[in-house]
């Protein structure tokens, strides 16, 4: 039972995302039916907390449901706002992807998490982290480019206006992954940060990106050093998320299990 | 572009004042540290940590009087100040994110600059004293004048302000302690990391622990160093009912398992009592007409684990069963006369008398049988304030995520 609505959910979610990025013309029919994608996913999750009788939080394939919700959610709303279609579609991309792992691995709905991670603040944690990373990865690769123009004396401007909002898209999702994992470590093991490895990284990446910000509202004129400090920021991000597992502090982590998304 | 650089410590001032400032802070630090070690184990309890942040905003408020129409204002609130104070605090972090930061017996350079332990150090301390100082002034200037318009500014600084400040001055007055629950007892002692006892204005009684666990696994070893054999990946795969498996180059089948049992003679009986543990029979393909069949199990505390031998090299073993899901059964006293009955478990701490209740652990050794069930119980008077300051960031973070960069305010000359 429960599987086959799934199949049906995913299916109409899949057909309809997919048939929304083969009608770019008209916007009005691909809001509806990225929409109408979504609602099938709520229903779905509606009709699985209802028959489980509990939030459906505690099975890896009940979370990755959650991701796929949210993602598209956001997704959705960011593309309201901003217009950035290749958002929209990267959203709806990871949204498919999850559950199409999913779909490939039916054995997840009964995998339970290791106690710690049955939280209600896992799926947001993660969410916003995967949008946030998608953000400042679009940012450095406009900080490339623009190093690249600036080295041809090709450079413009509004690369940096585009730089920017990139930047203040992405940190606005930081904050809220870096606050949403605060809350949670007081929720579950009450201290709010501890200054794990990982804790430390994602607090350098942070950190990098505020004098990005702060440096740019002061002088935008001067765009070359800003845009070697966005690249630099991301060189830290990629160590917080990829590198931290190999550095000397990284043996006393408490964040390894390797199991995520 | 070319323009004469500015000597050092010519109004106005820029971002060298910002660095040899922030810098210069930090050398202070070290060599306090240096010379008068800080004391980690040292935390400011209530009231005096009420006493020190009231002297503190009052300093910030009188030392605003003060320079409020100098050049000194000016720079201390603005970016160049607020980037210098990151940058160097971002370096601190830095270097906290890559040395292990735990405590060490042995005197050298290191421990003697407290580089294994910062967070507790003079640097440390300093430079997040003068960015909130700084970011004190940054705020109170974008403020005053008050203007609408600048709501999302005074949200995220703000909030970060109140964060930094009440989780600074909390942490002296934040207790956490544990409790050791023994079933059908009743404790109100609670211990810390150095082993002092508390009492505590309530008492837990555990009615019973309780321990969902996965199913073991199967893994091989080398007989020789007992290590784990991970030629190939995944290197343990779960036991099922008549599951058929490939563990590296070994044909596995599972003829039966038993989740709870015994061992009677040659076999494994199905079996409930104390210290039952599970147990699988499994044949193994050794080559293409030789199967090895035998019983293994991974023991109990009172039971002796079994393992296959597979060849001169090899042996196939059961792991130990991990937990799915733990939870205590209580029933929480207070001095009042009360008492409730709660469920304890991991992400759900239930709070009592301004404590807050947390399942940590058991006896790992007794597994399932544990009667011990170990809690954590958390005091933190300042936790509201830290909450409104998260608060506030985030509505400054759906600001920033409304708005956009539509900045282009230039304070450039
Ligand atoms: C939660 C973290 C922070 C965020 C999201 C943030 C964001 C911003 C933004 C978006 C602006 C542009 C002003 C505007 O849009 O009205 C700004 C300005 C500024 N921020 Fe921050 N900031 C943060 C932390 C800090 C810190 C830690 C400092 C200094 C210690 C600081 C100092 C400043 C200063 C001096 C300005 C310029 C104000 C002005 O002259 O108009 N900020 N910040």
């Amino acid at each position: 039972m429960i599987w086959n609505y799934f199949l049906m959910a995913a299916g109409v979610s899949s057909a309809s995302w997919i048939l929304s990025a083969l009608i770019p013309k008209k916007d009005f029919i691909r809001n509806l039916l990225v929409l109408i994608g979504i609602l099938s996913m709520a229903v779905y999750i509606g009709f699985l907390w209802n028959s489980l009788e509990r939030p459906p939080l505690r099975t890896l394939g009940e979370t990755r449901l959650w991701y796929s919700l949210f993602i598209s959610i956001i997704g959705l709303i960011t593309y309201y706002r901003w217009r950035y279609l290749w958002m929209l579609y990267y959203c709806l991309f990871m949204s498919l992807l999850f559950l199409f792992i999913n779909y490939m691995h039916p054995e997840n709905f009964s995998k339970t998490l290791m106690p710690a991670l049955q939280s209600p603040w896992f799926v947001p944690h993660v969410v916003v982290y995967i949008i946030s990373y998608a953000f400042l990865a679009a940012s450095s690769l406009v900080a490339i480019y623009g190093l690249y123009q600036v080295k041809r004396e090709r450079f413009d401007e509004k690369y940096m206006l585009v730089a920017d909002n990139l930047v203040y898209l992405g940190f606005a999702f930081l904050t809220f992954g870096l606050l949403f994992g605060a809350l949670w470590a007081k929720e579950a093991w009450g201290h709010y940060w501890t200054w794990d490895p990982k804790e430390t990284w994602a607090f350098i990446t942070w950190m990098g990106y505020l004098v990005y910000i702060h440096r740019r509202y002061q002088k935008p004129r001067k765009y070359v050093s800003a845009l070697w400090i966005l690249a630099l920021a991301f060189v830290i991000l990629l160590v917080c998320w990829f590198g931290v597992n190999y550095l000397p502090s990284a043996q006393f982590s408490v964040h390894t299990y390797s199991m995520q998304p | 572009m070319s323009k004469p650089t500015k000597p050092l410590w010519q109004t106005p001032w820029g971002y060298a004042e910002s660095f040899v400032i922030a810098f210069g802070l930090l050398l202070i630090g070290f060599l306090l540290e240096f010379t008068i070690q800080s004391n980690s184990g040292v935390s400011i309890k209530y009231p005096m940590n009420l006493i020190l942040g009231a002297i503190f905003i009052t300093f910030i408020l009188v030392f605003y009087r003060l320079i409020r129409k100098s050049n000194l204002y000016h720079f201390l609130s603005g970016v160049p100040a607020s980037v210098g104070a990151i940058a160097v605090l971002t370096l601190l972090v830095i270097i906290m994110g890559i040395t292990p930061q735990v405590s060490m017996q042995e005197e050298n350079l290191i421990t003697r600059l407290s580089l294994n332990q910062l967070t507790t150090s003079w640097p440390f301390l300093f430079i997040n004293l003068y960015l909130l100082v700084v970011l004190a002034l940054v705020i109170v200037r974008k403020s005053f004048p008050f203007r609408l318009k600048n709501w999302g500014f005074v949200c995220s600084h703000l909030g970060l302000w109140i964060t930094i400040f009440a989780a600074g001055l909390g942490s002296g007055d934040l207790m956490r302690l544990k409790m050791d629950l023994y079933t059908n007892k009743t404790e109100w002692k609670a211990y810390d990391n150095n082993g002092n006892y508390y009492e505590l204005p309530l008492a837990i009684k555990l009615n019973d622990f309780l321990i969902e666990e996965f199913n073991p696994k199967l893994a091989v070893v080398e007989n020789e160093s007992g290590k784990l054999y991970e030629a190939t990946k995944p290197s343990m795969i779960m036991i099922e009912d008549e599951l058929e498996c490939t563990l590296h180059d070994w044909n596995i089948k599972i003829d039966d398992f038993l989740v709870s049992s015994g061992r009677v003679g040659e076999k494994y009986h199905q079996m409930y009592d104390f210290g039952a543990a599970p147990a699988a029979k499994v044949s193994v393909a050794v080559n293409s007409s030789d199967t090895l069949s035998g019983w293994i199990s991974c023991g109990s505390f009172n039971r002796p684990h079994e393992s296959l031998k597979l060849d001169d090299n090899y042996s196939l073993l059961m792991t130990v069963p991990e937990p799915k899901k733990f939870s205590s059964k209580v029933t929480i006293f207070t001095p009042d006369g009360q008492k409730e009955e709660q469920v304890l478990e991991v992400n759900k701490p239930q709070s009592v008398n301004g404590w807050k209740i947390y399942q940590l652990s058991y006896d790992e050794k007794m597994g399932k049988y544990s009667n011990l069930s170990v809690v954590e119980v958390v005091k933190d008077p300042w936790q509201v304030y830290v909450y409104i300051g998260i608060f506030m960031m985030m509505i400054g973070a759906i600001y920033m995520f409304w708005r956009g960069n539509k900045v282009t305010i230039s304070s450039e000359q």
